[in-house]
């Protein structure tokens, strides 16, 4: 018998099923531009996320004053533990960091003497990460990487729109007490060069897959990965308590 | 396509939806997971205050409704695959604002958001209305 071409019965037809799936449909659109429409009206704005410059987080000259610095390490030489961060001067997330777990770090166990921090920066974001790493790896030759760092942080901008300019370089070098003609002529000189590119070099051999990223060294042992869950202290104690019962 | 091979299709990218967005859910509420890298952006984006809406975070939302379009997968009626398509299109709405507003008003981009928003969104819409279309009114019948 040869195919007969006939009307499907009405239901459960098409007619019905494609308006409710219209309905339904257009009632989701309808629902989700009245959800965002309330939060536009009721939501704030966005100011932080616009990369624009924020205010200090902290006040570094204060957070690091009478505390040892030898170039990238900060605190005593003593100290049994080292906390080792691998950061890049653009990274908002490091900004975040430095703002929510560096002070107390420092005041708990840098300062005391429990624990020493290593800066590892790299330049992996582009320009300006590389010329504010450069700048602030020569600032340690005048015993102030960790406060210009900071600093930068504290003023940290887009990334790659050009905010780490000379004319922001010097007047933090003046706030801090760095001598900015020394500064810019280390920062283009091979003894920075080399420091970067040994921060750099390091972070390959550990396989570092972004920033920041933590190490901690017993004494002289080989570094291990930590991975804080958060940046509150106590996270940061729960990792240096242990490295320091060890 | 038969209806079998559409149904496993969306329980397949629903599944994967639930990956990314539980990812982004967990990155929201422990900071410390989140990490620069160089395509440089997921961070803006995860900080943004867009990155909540009315304080539970977007990647919730989006969580949830893939839980859902997989449930309403399992329950596999009429009235199913019309909602299962509905929070399909409620999402790629949302997945457009929200690209917009990366775009336009954050400025950054976040990586696995986008593989979200015009990945998996689309193609969960496609094949999830696809399902929902009723068959013609003329069918060829008999042999």
């Amino acid at each position: 018998m040869p195919p007969v071409k006939q009307t499907a019965p009405p239901a459960p037809g098409s007619g019905s099923g494609r308006r409710n799936l219209v309905l339904a449909a257009g009632g989701a659109v309808l629902v989700v531009a009245a959800v965002v429409v309330a939060s536009l009206v009721f939501g704030g704005d966005d100011s932080d996320a616009t990369g624009t410059t924020v205010t200090a987080p902290t006040d570094g000259a204060a957070l690091f004053e009478g505390i040892p610095q030898d170039r990238a390490l900060l605190g005593s030489p003593d100290a049994p533990v080292t906390l080792i961060v691998f950061e890049d001067l653009q990274c908002p997330i490091c900004q975040s960091f430095v703002e929510e777990g560096l002070p107390e770090i420092v005041e708990e166990y840098v300062r005391p003497g429990k624990a020493r921090l290593r800066f590892a920066g790299l330049a992996f974001i582009g320009p300006d990460s590389e010329k504010a790493l450069l700048h602030v790896v020569a600032a340690g030759a005048q015993g102030k990487l960790w406060q210009l760092a900071d600093r930068l942080y504290a003023s940290q901008g887009g990334e790659n729109e050009g905010w780490v300019t000379d004319e922001l370089l010097e007047r933090l070098s003046a706030e801090l007490g760095i001598d900015y003609a020394k500064l810019a002529g280390a920062a283009d000189g091979q003894v920075a060069l080399d420091q970067a590119n040994a921060m750099a070099t390091e972070a390959e051999r550990r396989e570092v897959p972004g920033t920041p990223w933590f190490y901690v060294q017993v004494g002289d042992g080989e570094p291990y990965e930590v991975r804080p869950g958060s940046f509150a202290i106590e996270e940061f104690r729960e990792i240096l308590d242990v490295a320091l019962a060890g | 396509m038969s209806d079998r091979a559409l149904r496993a299709g969306v329980a397949v990218i629903a599944l994967a939806g639930v990956a990314v967005a539980g990812y982004l859910t967990y990155v929201h509420y422990r900071p410390g997971a989140l990490i620069c890298t160089s395509g440089g952006g997921c961070e803006t984006v995860q900080e943004s205050s867009y990155a909540e809406l009315f304080g539970v975070p977007v990647a919730l939302f989006g969580l949830g409704a893939y839980l859902l379009v997989l449930a309403l997968v399992v329950w596999d009626s009429e009235v199913a695959r019309n909602l299962a398509a509905a929070v399909a299109v409620a999402g790629l709405t949302f997945a457009g604002y929200l690209v917009v507003l990366q775009a336009f008003v954050i400025d950054a981009w976040c990586v696995w958001c986008l593989v979200n928003d015009l990945a998996i969104v689309p193609a969960l819409t496609a094949l999830t209305v696809v399902r929902a279309m009723p068959p013609d009114d003329d069918q060829v019948i008999g042999t």
